[in-house]
Formats: C-alpha cells, structure tokens, sequence
C-alpha cells in the first residue's frame, strides 16, 4: 500500500554542541534519507534561539512544510516554543512532533553511535506519527463571571464578601432563615473566647449593608435543587421557600414574635420554644421574622391574624406568598454547606441533662433558651458536669476518625462552664488527646478538669449513686455526673451530601467533598468550576472556614475574568458516533464527569470544557469508540511502528 | 551506573538487537526520564519512549501490539499511587497491567517482557535503574517471535 506522506520538514537541533557531540546529524539524514515521506533537514545550531527561529519560519515557509518534526530537547522544555514557529509559519500548530534526544538521547547513552542511531529510530517514529496529525485549535467561549456560593456560614460569606470586593456579582444561598452558619449561635469561640456574633457580625453587616452588597444577591430559606452546564456556564435550579414577611417592608421591629399565641420547639436551640413567627434567637441577622406554617394558626385553618393585625408595617405580612423556583446563570460555584453534628449516646443511654456539645453551646449562649444560664433541666445550677470527648470518634461502631477539632471545644466548655457555676465538679472524658498548636497548648495547661481516659464508648454506663448520678467508664472508673455533654464527631452536613449528589461529586470516605489535590488543591473540587471552603472539606475550625474562603473566592476569581473567554485545548477525547456501542463505560471512568449520556442519540458524548485530555476513556472504551486527539491511536501506533522498524 | 555496566558485560545479546517501547506518562515518568538525563544516568540506548499524557492511556491491546509489532519488551510506566495528574489514571493502569501480566502468559509471551512500575519526577536515578535491569533481562531472553 503506498501512501502519500505529506511534505515533512526534520530541523535537527544541535544545542549548541550538546546534542551533536553524542548525536552525529548528517548521519542521521542518510540514514533517514530513503524514508518513504523523504524528509527535508534542516541542522540548527540553536532551533530555539529567537534569531534562529525567525530563519526557521522562513525555511518552513520555503519549503511549503506540512509537517514538521524537530528534534531537540524535552518537549516539556520547548513545545511551546515550535508550535508558535509553526504558527508563524502559516502551519497548525499541531502539526509539530518533537523528539526528545537532549534528556532522552545524548545525555543518557555513553555510546556516540548508539546515541545516532537512538536518534534516528525515535524520528522515525516521529515521522510516522506526525503523518497522522490532524489540524487542532483551541476554541473559546465566553463565561459568565458571576459566582454562587451555596452556604452563608463564615465560609460562604467570606467567599463571598471577597469575590464582592472584586467586583464580582455574587448570589449567597442559604437554606435557612438566617446566615451566620454555626459559630453566630456560639457565644465564646476558641481560642481567645472571642464572642462569636461579635466576630461574625461586622463581616454579616457587610454582607448586607456594605458597600460590597450591592453587589451579593442573597437568597435564605433557599435550596439548591438541580444544576446543568459546566464551568463558564452553570445553570442553577434554586427553590426559595417564602419567608411570608416582605423582605423590603418588614422593619424588623418583631412584633410579631411578641404577639403570636402560638408556640413551636425551638430546633435551633434544641431546647425552649418559639413563636410560629419570629426568628430563632435575638440577634439573627438578617433581621426578618420568619413565619412556621406547620404551627401557624392561621395556616392549620383557624381565625387568627394578630401578627398582620398588630404589625406596624401595612403590608409586611403576606400569607399569600408562594415558594419561588429561580434560574441562575453563573460561571462558577463555590460550596461552603458545612459539616453537622450528629447527637449520639452511647448504647441504652436515657434520661435527664444529656446532651450534645451544640445544644450545651446553645444553653449557655446569653441569647439561649435561659439567656446564659448553666441550669438542668429542672432549672436548678448542676454540681458535676462529664464532657465526653471522642463520643463516637475513634470507634468502628460508630466514626472512625479523630475530628480534630473537639478536644480545643471541650477545653472551652469545661472553662465556660467552670466560671458559670461555682464548685462545678468538670470531668473530661477522653480516648486521645489532639491540642496541637500554641493557643490549645496554653488553655490546656490552665485547665482544671479531671482527666479520665475511657476506651469503649459503648461500654460507658450511668448509674443512680448515693451522692448522686454517676457515669461509669468499661475499665470501672466513676465519675459524677450530674449533667453530661457529648462532643460528637464532625459529620458532613445535610447539605453537603445534597450538593454532592446534585453535582456528581466523589466524596471522601467519611462523606466530606473530595478534593481535586488533597494538599495542593484543597479547595477546588475534581469538577472544573467548583471550589470548595469551610467544613464541607472535612473537619475544620472558624480561622479555617475563613481561610479556606478566602482561598475558594480566589481560586474563581482567577478561574474567571471579566473579558477573558474561557481557552478550550483541543487535545480532548471524542466518541466516534457510529462506533459507540452504548455501553456507557466511559462513563464512570472518566475522574472528571466529562462524559454524558446522550439519551437521544443512545450515545456517550464528551464534553470538551470538562475533558482534561487524559485518555483513560480511550483505553478503557471496549468498543474502540473514543479516541484522544493529539494522541490517537493512529498515532500511537504509528510511533511504535515507526520505532521499531 | 556501574550496575549497569555489569549486566551490559553479562548480555548474551549485542544492544542494537533489542528492542525496547515503554510508554511514560506525561507528568511524573516522562519527567523523570528527563531527570535522568539532567543526571547523566545511563538509560539503555535500545529504549524507546513514547509519551502519553497518562499511563491511564495505555490500552493491553497497545501493549501486545506493540509486542506483536516486534518489540522485546513493553515498559508502562505511571506517576506513584496517589500522585497521577488525572488522580486515578495509575490505578486504572495498574489494574490493565495486572490483567495484561497474566493474558501475556497465556498467549506465550514470558511475562518478563512486560514491566509496570512507579518513576516520579525526582526519581531519575530509578528510571535508570528499572530501564537497564528490564534491559539486562530481555537480554537473557531468547529474541521474540
Ligand atoms: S499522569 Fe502520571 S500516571 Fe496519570
């Protein structure tokens, strides 16, 4: 079979001596010279030089190249450089080979003429690759530069606030009434007691006041509910469930809340009650009630209407208000959906005064259920208090792993609680201890807790004693315990799992986001466009929600700029249609989810936005349906034959 | 260096016989093959590489191709298990390696011929090492075919 090779143009760089005292080029071209393409040389002294390249250009121009193959050093080194001589020239780009002989060739063979004739083999795998090149170019398109960040914690808003200094449109979605996240709901935060709204509300106040928040949308009571497109071009479903107060006239006064008969638990204190109308606790920002039509009277059908009646504002109140579906256009999406604490006891555990480490937060939170105070359930001062570290945490039973961040929080409690109740009798429970760090070191040191190690969180028992309640450990150690605190471990959030599932994320083992490089790209997801901050990541603490927000604000700020298209490489996979079988392989192997199911066509297509050009999909497709451009299996073999001729 | 040396004394066959493809990812191998030059580490000159992005690109049928076309000896090698540019390229690769090391064997092929195997890029010194150790015992094999 005799092919038409395409005019080939070999440049046989010299490196100013270094390849050429290993590599003897003439040889080279006779050795070469009977091959079928019949190759036009060309020895450089230096190809890479800039003088150099523009008597390259001209040569390539002269000789009416259509291929060229040059052979010089690391294409890590200078591929850039010969594809802008190719362009230059007037050729695409693609249309270059190189061949490594510098670092491959003169530098690794001791053996002058093995060195020629190793040079002579790869370009002639060279030649008969680049015989199979095909004309490439990069495509753009144009991106929306506007960022969703789902989850207004200290992350989200922090991510937020910065992409807004920059100009940037931002919408912030929040599921619930209030931002804030967790730590807002913390009266004193590690390690300097610093009281968590203070900290958090000159940043909520910028949010919503500042001069940056004309420019951030911010939606509460929203969920995210389906997501298309890719990066440049996201479309968000988002569902916003009606607050029944009017946003824009609502004055904030709460009113309301006073005056509403009804009463409902208060979830987020996890303990008291609330009005059917109102907000979670004094100080919530933004500052808007927030109407509960499961106890709402009026919603169960009865004849009331105090709140509008009493409402200042004509109009505040809207009963009719309706759930909103809205469509988001924007470019990228930082997710910043936290982590959660999940309450657990230990087996057969009952009874009075126990409770997790948040509802504790929340009891001794001045704007709690008894505005501060340290009292059980039957609202007398407790004589002994249990925090139960590692509650969970380092058990096969329930969560394997150390959250890290707990041991810090039980120093806090057993401080806070300690100058809340005088004699307070603190007992700490733990399994290990992790208090890295120069602040955790200095409180641990002050702290004048009882220290108790326990192995089997299970095993962990309470009893009535004569001097009262006591909690007995597996090994037999008891302690009293007159009320007792779980510090449970860190678990991803409701949310978090959500938007995982949305987006196709992988998720870690213990259902964290997966992270696109766990230690150099910690907050961008595996998917192109989605950057992650804060707790979704893994256990963290608030100066990591911060910094990991600042970080993912970062990473879309430079992802995307106003103006600048976004750069599509062609060197991408692409299904051959009449080839695909169907079996949808590909699928579930590309790491990128760049792969879709063209229901219509019954065929696997590839996104090229999202297609970094790995070529596992090409290996792995049974059907030989999926090829990568620029490395084809054309080409490939091609190569290999080539070199081994 | 000089443990390549010996084995090159202890051929049965003259270097230029052999032939050797082995496929180096982009990222990691590919670099450190490099680093090996920057080195000026012995690589045996009969050894032929042929860059791909990701060792997760390298199909069984190319490798038995690539015998079948006349090669002694097949080398694929991947960025270390953790480190692939395209995070589980190697772990797929790995998986067709197991599965190519024991479809060689039934085909007649000495599962010799083939060799998988880590080479990061600061690991010149390796590259050298596993290419003349792979070099020196395709040498003690009878030619292919
Ligand atoms: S990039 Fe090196 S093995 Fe995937």
């Amino acid at each position: 079979m005799t092919m038409r090779y395409p005019r080939t143009a070999v440049i046989l760089c010299a490196c100013s001596g270094i390849i050429s005292e290993k590599i003897d080029w003439t040889r080279v071209e006779t050795l070469l010279a009977d091959h079928p393409s019949r190759p036009l040389f060309r020895q450089d002294q230096l190809a890479c030089g800039s003088d150099e390249l523009d008597g390259l250009c001209r040569w390539l121009q002269e000789v009416k190249a259509e291929r060229v193959v040059v052979a010089a050093c690391s294409p890590r080194e200078h591929q850039a450089t010969f594809r802008g001589l190719l362009s230059r020239a007037g050729i695409n780009p693609w249309f270059l080979q190189l061949v490594n002989v510098r670092e491959q060739g003169a530098w690794v063979t001791e053996d002058a003429a093995a060195a020629t004739l190793k040079a002579t083999r790869l370009i002639r795998g060279a030649l008969e690759r680049v015989n199979r090149h095909r004309p490439l170019a990069a495509r753009s398109i144009p991106v929306h530069t506007r960022v969703a960040v789902v989850g207004a914690g200290p992350a989200g808003m922090q991510a937020a606030l910065t992409l807004a200094r920059a100009g940037r449109e931002v919408v912030l979605i929040e599921k619930e009434p209030m931002i804030g996240g967790l730590p807002v709901r913390y009266d004193e935060l590690f390690p300097n007691l610093e009281c968590g709204p203070c900290l958090l509300e000159p940043v909520m106040g910028e949010l919503l006041h500042g001069p940056e928040s004309e420019q951030v949308t911010l939606l509460t009571l929203s969920e995210v509910t389906a997501v298309k497109g890719s990066f440049g071009n996201w479309i968000l479903s988002v569902r916003q469930k009606p607050r029944f107060v009017d946003v824009e006239a609502c004055i904030g006064c709460m009113i309301c809340q006073e005056v509403c008969p009804e009463r409902r638990q208060n979830g987020w204190n996890r303990a008291g009650e609330l009005a059917a109308i109102g907000v979670p606790f004094a100080g919530a920002l933004p500052n808007l009630p927030h109407l509960d039509t499961a106890s709402c009277r009026k919603f169960r059908g009865e004849p009331c209407e105090i709140c509008s009646a009493e409402c200042p504002v004509e109009g505040a109140l809207d009963f009719e208000a309706q759930e909103r579906e809205l469509e988001l256009e924007v470019g990228a999406i930082v997710l910043a959906t936290g982590a959660e604490e999940r309450p657990t006891l230990p087996a057969g555990f009952a009874g009075r005064d126990l409770m997790s480490a948040y509802s504790f937060e929340r009891l001794i939170a001045t704007n709690g259920a008894t505005g501060g105070d340290l009292v059980k359930a039957d609202g007398s001062a407790p004589v002994s208090l249990v925090l139960v570290q590692c509650a969970g945490s380092l058990d096969a039973g329930h969560t394997p792993y150390c959250s890290g961040v707990c041991c810090r929080e039980a120093l806090k409690l057993a401080h806070l609680a300690a100058a809340k109740v005088e004699g307070l009798t603190v007992t700490r429970l733990i399994k290990e201890q992790s208090v890295p760090g120069l602040e955790a070191g200095r409180q641990l040191h002050n702290d004048h807790a009882a220290v108790v190690r326990y192995g089997r969180f299970d095993a962990l028992s309470l009893e009535e004693g004569p001097a009262g309640r006591v909690l007995k450990t597996g090994e037999g150690t008891e302690v009293p315990a007159d009320m007792v605190v779980f510090l449970n471990p860190v678990l991803p959030g409701a949310g978090t799992a959500q938007v995982a599932e949305l987006l196709e994320l992988p998720r870690d083992g213990a259902g964290f986001l997966g992270q696109l490089h766990t230690l150099a790209e910690s907050c961008a997801a595996p998917l192109r466009g989605v950057y992650l901050a804060g707790s979704c990541r893994g256990p963290g603490d608030v100066r990591e929600a911060f910094a990991t927000g600042t970080a993912a604000a970062g990473l879309a700020l430079s992802a995307l700029v106003p103006g600048r298209d976004l750069v599509i490489e062609p060197e991408v996979a692409t299904v051959r249609p009449e080839a695909c079988a169907g079996c949808r392989t590909c699928l579930k192997l590309c790491p990128y989810r760049a792969i879709e199911w063209d229901d219509a066509a019954r065929m696997a297509r590839v996104n090229d936005l999202l297609c970094r050009g790995c070529g596992t999909c090409v290996a792995g497709c049974p059907s030989a349906a999926i090829d990568g451009l620029g490395f084809t299996r054309d080409m490939l073999r091609a190569e290999i034959k080539g070199v081994l001729s | 260096m000089s443990e390549c040396a010996v084995q090159r004394d202890s051929c049965c066959r003259e270097p230029a016989e052999l032939k050797i493809v082995a496929f180096l990812c982009n990222w990691c191998s590919y670099a450190g093959a490099d680093k090996a030059g920057g080195s000026a580490l012995p690589v045996p000159p009969e050894l032929s590489v042929v860059r791909v992005m990701c060792s997760g690109r390298v199909e069984p049928t190319l490798v038995l191709e690539t015998l079948r076309q006349g090669a002694d000896g097949v080398m694929v090698l991947a960025c270390h298990p953790g480190d692939c540019h395209y995070k589980e390229g190697n772990f797929r690769a790995l998986c067709r390696a197991e599965l190519l090391e024991r479809l060689v064997v039934q085909l007649g092929v000495d599962p010799v011929r083939f060799c998988f195997d880590y080479v990061s890029a600061a690991e010149g010194e390796k590259f050298s090492r596993i290419t003349c150790e792979f070099a020196a015992r395709l040498r003690q094999l009878p030619p292919i075919g």
